[in-house]
């Protein structure tokens, strides 16, 4: 079987309204991909910035997979926090990013969003915190049900990750 | 690549030599630091120094303010797995105006997983109290928080916990050699 080697990490986020954050992250892939080793999933510190304009999380990624086949490339999803000074957490984005194809070095940039409610529930929302939250984070990986959504967009993730491919090159399928 | 003599066990060799150049905190001076390497199950030191400690630097009298360390890494590894690719966790102290060592930041990197020059710029960050009362006992005897093994930065898990303040940067430049990390079939960026 082919292997993928993803290490690396989850740097930082910029360009959010505040920069209390955290975030929860993951690993999804098809059904020909299997984890040999590794977290598919976890959540980063809390970081409050003195330093420069980023939320540093330095939140290290290490994932070994096998593969019978390309479809179901490994993505990474992510779900942005911000943690504010009461201790309460609300949603600040939902993003996805696809693992780069190519073996090497890499800085995968991830733009997030998050979905609005109406009047109302943004009314509501400014001076209480909280907001509308996705049922199912299935959307944001699938894009078959998008379009019934209204969003707003936020800043975005930075990855920085090293892919190590082995044996793919022995099936003919060139990275 | 071809034609080299395989080695027993399918195992590849990496070799790092390289320096922890200099960091740059705004509030804090007269800085040392330590360094570690964590890696996983299947890595294992063949030579060098796992851990190391620096001299007490002094900021630059100038506009940089730099704290230069200038301190020597050298460090070969052999493994038959990248997983658990070895990290450098780099945990900055310094004295306080009571003379008590006080962390300054810790912060961790993968090593570079592409063979030749890199450099890094790893940003350093302390623990923070939860509460207000910690705060005001943290205050009162002196005693900031910090990370018990700072070897935990290193994993996936147990960190969602902790609250951190990012306050510095360390620069650190690597050199990175393989040995028949292709012939057993691994691919980076460089394959030839």
């Amino acid at each position: 079987m082919a292997e993928l080697f993803i290490i690396g990490q989850l740097c930082s986020a910029e360009e959010f309204p505040s920069k209390s954050l955290f975030c929860k992250w993951s690993v999804h892939a098809g059904n020909n991909w299997k984890i040999i080793s590794g977290h598919k999933e976890g959540q980063t510190q809390v970081d409050s910035p003195y330093y420069d304009s980023r939320t540093w999380w330095c939140h290290p990624i290490d994932i070994h997979f096998a593969s019978k086949g390309i479809q179901g490339w490994p993505k990474f999803h992510v779900q942005v926090y911000h943690y504010d000074s009461y201790g309460r957490s609300e949603i600040y984005g939902y993003g996805f990013c696809y693992v780069p194809t190519t073996p090497g070095t890499h800085t995968v940039d991830c733009h997030t969003w998050r979905p609005i409610g109406n009047l109302r529930d943004e009314f509501r929302r400014f001076f209480l915190g909280g907001g509308a939250q996705l049922k199912s984070p299935d959307f944001v990986y699938c894009g078959t049900d998008r379009y019934r959504l209204h969003t707003e967009s936020l800043g975005k993730v930075r990855f920085r990750l090293n892919v190590i491919a082995r044996n793919f090159r022995h099936y003919g399928v060139e990275l | 690549m071809s034609g080299s003599e395989s080695t027993p066990g399918g195992v590849f060799l990496v070799s790092v030599v390289g320096q922890i150049e200099k960091a740059h905190f705004p509030n804090y001076d007269n800085m040392y630091c330590k360094y570690t390497f964590v890696y996983g199950p299947d890595w294992e030191i063949v030579t060098g120094i796992e851990e190391g400690i620096s001299q007490i630097a002094q900021k630059s009298q100038d506009e940089r303010q730099q704290v230069v360390w200038n301190f020597p890494l050298d460090v070969s590894f052999k493994s038959s797995n990248p997983y658990g690719w070895p990290q450098l966790i780099i945990s900055v102290y310094g004295l306080d105006t009571f003379g008590n060592d006080v962390v300054r930041g810790y912060g961790v990197c993968h090593l570079p997983v592409v063979n030749g020059q890199s450099s890094e710029e790893m940003i350093m960050f302390v623990p923070e109290s939860s509460s207000t009362l910690q705060k005001l006992t943290s205050w009162l005897t002196g005693k900031r928080p910090e990370y018990v093994d700072a070897r935990i930065l290193a994993r996936g898990d147990g960190r969602e916990v902790t609250r951190v303040r990012s306050q510095g940067c360390v620069w650190i430049n690597f050199n990175v050699v393989f040995k028949d990390f292709h012939h057993y079939g691994f691919e980076n960026d460089n394959n030839s």
